[in-house]
């Protein structure tokens, strides 16, 4: 998996939400959020998992709307500030946090009506050995997010200290395919990469929102989103 | 990490039943002690309330 010791660094961990979700960041956080809300609400009394859930922002949420969800996770530090951010909350629903491996699964088969994994298939060094094992652990649902590779997140990928894996539209209909997933619903968005959205200020950054959103409602213009959130029922 | 979830938990190798063993409570949340899987024996520890369910293979080369 790449990036994994400067994923787990406890600095790291501690500057994460201050550092990924300020500014231009607030608003990418808002618009996935409500990707993964629209998917897959109402989420009372569902179990939901989710896959390299980091600090919690998405397990926190669904919990407060009364799902039972899992969260899991490589790293213990990114897991310690969830822990602490889930004792803080009022949640409806259940949450609890541990650590594991998203190839090899502690959990029966079948046991979640809904898997959750954002940011996560462009760290995936064999995506479909992942989305099966995420498969077998779900009897209804997959959600997930990529960045596609026809877009500026090609450009500016390179200046990440993770690294990317970048998918195309058919790339990731292969991969439902041959996992025995059905698409329900695909969204493309953000004509420009979350990392310009994060660097530029608060002021800068709504209007420069506005403009991509318009932009991007033109039908010519899907195939150049840099995300895709995907929403995929099990056969 | 709560009792209950233990219902839910499977060993990662063989996806059988874990036993949880000395446990250390805080009101009632488990922060520590051991997951050990009923079939081959395997020991998970459970660090600071939340269970490393990583696969033996995968704990030693993962930095804590």
């Amino acid at each position: 998996m790449k990036g994994q010791e400067w994923y787990q660094a406890d600095d790291i961990a501690e500057e994460y939400d201050d550092k990924r979700f300020s500014q231009g960041g607030q608003l990418i956080d808002r618009r996935e959020k409500e990707a993964v809300l629209e998917a897959i609400m109402p989420v009372e009394d569902r179990k939901v998992l989710e896959i390299a859930c980091g600090t919690g922002r998405f397990t926190v949420m669904l919990a407060h709307q009364g799902a039972d969800v899992v969260g899991l996770d490589i790293s213990a530090a990114m897991l310690q500030q969830g822990r602490r951010k889930a004792k803080n909350a009022d949640l409806a629903g259940t949450l609890e946090f541990l650590r594991g491996d998203a190839g090899r699964l502690p959990f029966p088969d079948d046991h979640f009506d809904t898997v959750v994994a954002m940011r996560f298939f462009h760290l995936a060094d064999d995506p479909k050995a992942f989305l099966e094992e995420m498969r077998r652990v779900s009897r209804d649902q997959i959600v997930f997010d990529t960045f596609n590779r026809f877009s500026t997140r090609s450009v500016y990928n390179w200046a990440l200290p993770m690294g990317s894996r970048l998918y195309s539209t058919s790339e990731v209909a292969v991969l439902l395919a041959k996992t025995d997933l059905t698409l329900v619903d695909v969204e493309d968005d953000f004509l420009l990469p979350y990392g310009l959205y994060r660097s530029i200020p608060n002021g800068l950054a709504s209007p420069l929102r506005a403009l991509d959103k318009a932009v991007g409602e033109l039908p010519i213009t899907d195939h150049f989103a840099s995300v895709s959130y995907w929403n995929a029922r099990v056969r | 990490m709560k009792e209950s979830l233990l219902e839910i938990l499977c060993c990662p190798l063989d996806k059988h039943d874990l036993e949880l063993e000395n446990a250390d409570y805080d009101d009632e949340e488990v922060v520590g002690g051991n997951l050990v899987c009923t079939e081959c024996g395997e020991a998970y520890p459970i660090e600071d309330g939340i269970p490393n369910l990583l696969p033996p293979d995968m704990r030693e080369e993962t930095p804590a």
